[in-house]
């Protein structure tokens, strides 16, 4: 009845272990951070500027049109864990819950071995493989690849370690194990429902300057990631002030002294990011194309705004 | 290093830690049980203080382990001691416990509203006028104690052991109490078990010698339930989790349960039969299964006792199986669905899909009944007989997903000191010859058969139990408790007031269930755990390195706790040992010095615990350490089919097997780390004791019943005067259509809600805010017909005895023909007497002759006291007590009370008022003779001169010889 090969087990204890590195740093980190390798443990302050200031571990800031905690992202999120059976925790889109849970629906899926559970073991496997496609994989790598380029050390090295696990879950994880994603066998799997719904970016031009802002600051819409520290750093590029507050107000600010080179710089952000979802197009597939061709698209119109905006400050002078 | 390397480092890194009893994942990433406080911290939490907020103020806590006393699931509670104050802060779930695993129900966390109720009782106290007169004064423990043991030495020391009598409700705790009566050398343990379960045991004693269902629910295909158990059911909350994740996985659930109760919307298939048809559904669906050749003929083959019944029966001792199943089919062929259709009023459709929908089940049938229907209708053990047909016919016994005795899925340890003598003297008012097999004590009728064996009863303990309250008939109750002739000293043993206590003697203050030492252990799953109940004041103060040997000495006032109360009363009965009674609670260390509580509960631990002294001393503590540190313990799990399991060798010595396949050995019996108990099989007429059967050539320990199979045919009920109901068959109730006259409709009076503890829960503010009230359940077309226009409306529902005065709540919830109202509300407190009040009404009691009539006075509301939610109390109403009209009903054969009632419902008369009762006790002893008349009695219909068959469960079992009647009342000598 059930001809296909096993998969590979997943490496649910590894992945189980690296989801810690998402919380807040306890005792407990340090015999996990020797069991993994790791060189050391974050400190609470490593963890607070990279997790709380900088690159937020949550599905619904990467997947939610608002590009922040909560709302319908996150309820779609919960809604998966109760499909499943489970109460979601308080925070179900957080990174560490995602893994968890995705851990558990491993060791399930790899557990009775027998002849009479194995339905109900392809049904969880599925789940499992639902899971990564749909709320971890379309979010997860742009956000490891920046902790690699902004967090310190050992925060680096748990990204590449946690990187190159999932990359190994999402080359096994088969398209006809993506039971929800509504294609049939033989069928091309269909982009994952948080990004089908996905708003695009709106034009400034037609939809004013604060729609446009919000937007830039919510990834599947502008497609990109743009932190506290790349507002920072456009702004030391650009010599503007930086204002302190939220990256939306500093952002709001930066454009309002010299527009032409923010959206330069921010355009080469965006154009810098989606070459690397498109690296990620071999392996990731659709998910990838689809931040790829935003990333692209909100960097082609903030060249476009950027000539605009210094034609009027020429025509001004 | 490669992934998979990478994940066994990992893996073995947890194992490690966890192995040391330690946490590895701290967080979100577990998953599982997230929310719980790592145990190697349980020592010291810090949380913030929520009343604090928007102050970040931390609370240091120690999380100390007990049990929660507040049904009979015992699941584990974690009470979290504030560090600073020594006081209990508020309970959570103990996710070390392997029955409940960290989840509770709403009782659990409620237990700290028992514990600071201003109103509970603090100090002993003894009568100061007439019993029932509500005047008492203070006295100390020591002048209580004297006085009793006084007392009750006097009755061992003049041969008057059937004089002392101990009656309990809710037990909480596996054998100490037993072991104690046994030590008095007492027949004197009265259970609340015949107003409760044993219609349900009785139906499961007869097939397995073990008397209770425990369900592996988790891993089953259908689960099949007669009851409310999502919310209510017996062993609640263990159980809900478990039905709850074997739906997860698929499992298809059938209940039946006339209200449409959370459980029933839960279902695939909701039934709500005409109440008492239950079983004519079960044959159905079994028969069915016979036709259809749908059952595990082999396992039938193997485990009925198919044999004895060819042969006893139908006179072919040498019947084939063949010709056997012949039979069977033919013995239920009447059973069609359009029969079954007929009497539950459930279409034939709906039958054959449920009948289709359990063919499925293979071995995983998981059936539960306990109350419910069980205890609600004449001849209601066949639900449980009928439904165990269903298991026994799909082989799902002891099975993954099936339905296990309850017997191997607990684990009772051997105390120390354990008494070997029994007591010698029958206790003719607790197991009367009109009732020789009666599951359990004849409990409820005891104010009849005291009248009518004109007994006496020198001292009479109730605890944790309100018989006034509960049982039917109460004034009869308070007629009884207030006759100095039948009582001489009423001692009420409990923390709280209740309508039994206002007639006692003493009321002695006895701890919740977290100012108190028990051991657990029930059947929740494949497996066998004991839980640890502490008083965990006591429990805090030791880990701050002082010794406490008195748990009054942090427990409120002078509330107790009953171990050490029993072995302080114990000495006082036998001071210098003479009566042979101290060296059971001695010390084990220090002869002629009082056992601690310590030493009894250590010694257990360390020698009748398999596995925990290896637990404990893997994190470097002794196993009385880590039972206060954990509070449970798993000692075995996926126990699995013990009736297939070989009998060792070490057990067959001078085999004989006999005609039949039993096999009988002269090796004496191995030792045990579990308590004695269960059933008594009789030895051969050599003496040798039997040991197991053979089966297709194989000796394995099959089952605790006298043929070591599962009875199907029941020689014991035949034997015993009652061949018509030796197989599982359908009685119909004393609710049966026909036996109603027209005007007549039945009430389900047995439902509970899912936050009240019967009696036990007036003083929990939260669980009385959330449900106080028990309005009559009425379907609209009854309500039209009875001119009930709406929801609240008074109604009068008239019983045989009497009447009481409700409101209606007019509700498709409920089976059109039939009303229902809840257990648990209608608490009181006679004008003048002290008593809960949040949950209880003041009320009147008026008494003529005969006549009684209770009048409510006031309802509960807001007041003044040490706690300021009290005068936050919003709500008035506690319900009406409808138990008091309600007359005794005693199953002629299991000896349960049937509790459903016949009634005539109809609106309110001028002049009744909310809440009235009105009963004539000489019409309820007239019911009560009524019901005698139905009863097959031991002096008639013994098979052997005896009381009642030997082999049958009994607690504090009498020594042989006071089973034999009297010489010249045996039928069968």
């Amino acid at each position: 009845m059930f001809d296909r090969p096993e998969p590979r087990p997943t490496p649910a204890e590894l992945i189980r272990g690296l989801a810690v590195f998402a919380e807040p740093p306890t005792d407990e980190h340090s015999r996990i951070a020797e069991a993994l390798g790791l060189e050391s443990v974050p400190s609470s302050s490593e963890y607070s500027d990279l997790f709380l200031f900088q690159l937020y571990p949550y599905a619904s800031v990467h997947l939610g049109p608002e590009g922040m905690m909560g709302g319908e992202a996150r309820e779609r999120v919960a809604g998966f864990w109760k499909a499943l059976g489970y109460q979601p925790p308080a925070e179900p889109d957080h990174l560490a819950a995602l893994l968890g849970l995705y851990a558990t629906l491993a060791e399930a899926a790899d557990g009775d071995r027998s002849e009479e559970a194995e339905a109900q073991r392809r049904l969880i496997r599925e789940s499992r493989a639902a899971l990564l496609y749909e709320h971890v994989s379309p979010w997860v790598f742009a956000l490891l690849h920046r902790v690699g380029e902004l967090a310190p050390r050992v925060y680096a090295e748990w990204a590449k370690l946690l990187e190159g696990v999932l990359k190994e879950e999402v080359s096994t994880a088969r398209p006809n194990d993506r039971a929800d994603t509504g294609a049939g066998a033989g069928q091309a799997v269909a982009l994952p429902l948080h990004l089908r719904v996905a708003p695009e970016l709106p034009d400034p031009r037609e939809r004013g300057a604060a729609d446009f802002v919000a937007g830039l600051l919510a990834p599947v819409r502008s497609g990109f990631l743009l932190t506290r520290a790349d507002v920072a750093r456009i702004a030391s590029v650009c010599d503007v002030g930086l204002r302190a507050g939220e990256r939306r107000y500093a952002l709001e600010h930066l454009l309002a002294q010299d527009p032409p080179a923010v959206l330069r710089a921010l355009a080469a952000e965006a154009l810098r990011q989606s070459a690397l979802h498109e690296e990620r197009r071999e392996w990731l597939g659709e998910t990838a194309s689809f931040f790829a061709k935003r990333a692209g698209h909100t960097a082609s119109l903030l060249e476009e705004l950027a000539v605009e905006e210094a034609a009027k400050e020429e025509m001004a002078t | 290093m490669s992934t998979d390397d990478l994940n066994k480092r990992v893996s073995a890194a947890r194992s490690e830690v966890e192995a040391r009893g330690e946490t590895f994942y701290p967080g979100a990433s577990r998953v599982h049980l997230a929310a719980f406080p790592p145990k190697e911290r349980w020592n010291d939490w810090v949380e913030l203080d929520s009343k604090s907020w928007p102050e970040r103020v931390e609370k240091r806590y120690m999380l100390v382990p007990t049990t929660c006393f507040n049904c009979e699931s015992a699941c584990g509670l974690l009470a979290y001691v504030d560090r600073d104050t020594l006081q209990v802060r508020k309970f959570e779930g103990n996710p070390e416990h392997p029955g409940s695993r960290g989840r509770n129900c709403a009782k659990g966390p409620a237990t700290l509203n028992q514990i600071t109720d201003p109103d509970r009782i603090l100090y002993p106290l003894r009568r100061a006028g007439a019993r029932g007169e509500g005047k008492w004064e203070r006295v100390s423990w020591d002048e209580a104690l004297d006085d009793i043991a006084g007392r009750i030495r006097a009755c061992l020391q003049e041969e008057r052991h059937d004089q002392v009598m101990y009656h309990v409700g809710r037990p909480g705790e596996a054998g100490f109490t037993t072991r104690m009566l046994s030590a008095w050398g007492v027949d004197g343990h009265n259970s609340h078990t015949n107003v409760c379960s044993s219609g349900a045991r009785a139906g499961y004693h007869w097939w397995m010698g073990m008397d209770r269902p425990s369900p592996d629910h988790a891993n089953a295909k259908v689960i099949v339930l007669v009851s409310s158990h999502l919310e209510t059911g017996h062993y609640f909350n263990p159980h809900a989790q478990r039905i709850i994740e074997g739906k997860k996985k698929g499992a298809k659930l059938v209940v039946l349960d006339t209200r449409l109760s959370n459980t029933a919307t839960h279902a695939d298939h909701w039934l709500s039969p005409y109440p008492g048809s239950e079983p004519a559904i079960f044959l159905a669906v079994a028969s069915w299964l016979i036709r259809e050749r749908r059952y595990d003929r082999d396992f039938v083959r193997r485990w009925w006792n198919w044999h004895e019944f060819m042969a006893e029966v139908h006179g072919e001792a040498d019947a084939s199986f063949e010709r056997f199943e012949a039979v069977l089919a033919e013995t239920y062929d009447g059973y069609t669905f359009e029969y079954a259709a007929s009497e539950s009023g459930i279409d034939e459709a709906t039958l054959r899909a449920v009948a289709e929908t359990i063919s499925t089940a293979g071995t995983r049938l998981a059936t539960h009944n306990w109350r419910s229907a069980g205890s609600g209708n004449l001849g209601g053990w066949q639900v449980a007989r009928t439904l165990t047909l269903l298991n026994a016919l799909l082989g799902a016994l002891a099975t993954e997903g099936g339905t296990f005795p309850n017997s191997w899925n607990k684990f009772s340890p051997r105390p120390p000191r354990l008494p070997h003598q029994h007591p010698r003297k029958w206790n003719d008012v607790l197991w009367p010859r009109e009732y020789p097999l009666g599951l359990m004590e004849m409990s409820f009728l005891m104010p009849h058969l005291m009248k009518d064996q004109d007994a006496f009863v020198d001292v009479y303990f109730t605890r944790v139990y309100n018989p006034v309250w509960t049982n039917p008939d109460g004034f009869s109750w308070i007629e009884m408790l207030t006759d100095e002739r039948r009582i001489g000293q009423h001692i009420a043993m409990t923390p709280t007031w209740n309508e039994t206590a206002y007639f006692a003697d003493y009321v002695l203050p006895m701890g919740h269930g977290s100012e108190r030492h028990d051991i657990t252990t029930y059947e929740q799953y494949d497996g066998q755990w004991i839980g640890f109940r502490q008083p965990v004041l006591r429990a805090a103060r030791e880990r701050l390195g002082e010794k406490v040997v008195d748990t009054r000495d942090v427990n409120p006032g002078e509330v107790w706790e009953e171990n050490e109360f029993w072995i302080e009363l114990t000495w006082r009965i036998d001071p210098d040992g003479s009566l042979g009674i101290r060296e059971h609670f001695e010390s084990l260390d220090r002869p002629g010095e009082k056992m601690t509580v310590d030493e009894y509960y250590g010694w257990m631990f360390e020698n009748s615990v398999p596995g925990l002294p290896e637990a404990a001393a893997a994190e470097g503590i002794g196993p009385l350490e880590y039972m206060r540190r954990y509070g449970a313990f798993e000692v075995t799990s996926k126990v699995g089919k013990v009736y297939e399991q070989a009998v060792p060798d070490g057990e067959l010595e001078d085999v004989r097997v006999d005609e039949t396949g039993r096999v009988y050995s002269r090796a004496p019996v191995p030792p045990s780390p579990k308590a004695p108990g269960g059933t008594k099989i009789a030895p051969d007429d050599e003496g040798r004791r039997r040991v197991g059967v053979r089966v297709d050539g194989e000796i394995v320990k099959g089952w605790p019943t006298p043929t070591g199979k599962l009875e199907f045919w029941s020689r014991t009920l035949r034997d015993w005067g009652w061949p018509e109901l030796a197989i599982p068959t359908y009685v119909k109730s004393h609710i049966h259509p026909d036996n109603l006259e027209p005007d007549q409709i039945p009430l389900i009076s047995t439902f509970r809600v899912p936050v009240q503890i019967h009696t036990r829960s007036a003083n929990a503010k939260w669980l009385d805010e959330i449900a106080h009230t028990n309005p009559l359940w009425i379907h609209p077309s009854d309500a039209g017909r009875l001119g009930v226009e709406k929801t609240g409306d008074l109604v009068r529902v008239e019983t045989e005895i009497g009447h009481y005065v409700l409101k209606a709540w007019v509700t498709e919830g409920i089976r059109p023909g039939v009303v229902a109202c809840s257990h648990h509300m209608g608490r009181w407190k006679p004008i003048g007497h002290e008593g809960q009040r949040i949950g209880m009404m003041t009320v009147a009691l008026a008494n003529q002759g005969s006549g009684w009539g209770l009048t409510r006075v006031a309802g509960t509301g807001p007041f003044e006291s040490s706690d300021p939610d009290t005068m936050r109390v919003w709500w008035t109403d506690v319900g009406v007590h409808q138990n008091l009209t309600f007359p005794v009903h005693p199953d002629p054969v299991s000896g349960m009370h049937c509790w459903h009632q016949a009634v005539r419902v109809r609106r309110a008369e001028p002049g009744d008022a909310y809440g009235d009762v009105s009963v004539d006790t000489s019409k309820s002893r007239a019911v009560y003779e009524e019901w005698l008349e139905m009863t097959r009695p031991a002096h008639l219909h013994s098979p052997d001169g005896t009381r009642r068959p030997f082999w049958m469960l009994r607690p504090v079992r009498p020594e042989r010889k006071a089973y034999d009647l009297p010489q010249a009342e045996g039928a069968g000598v």
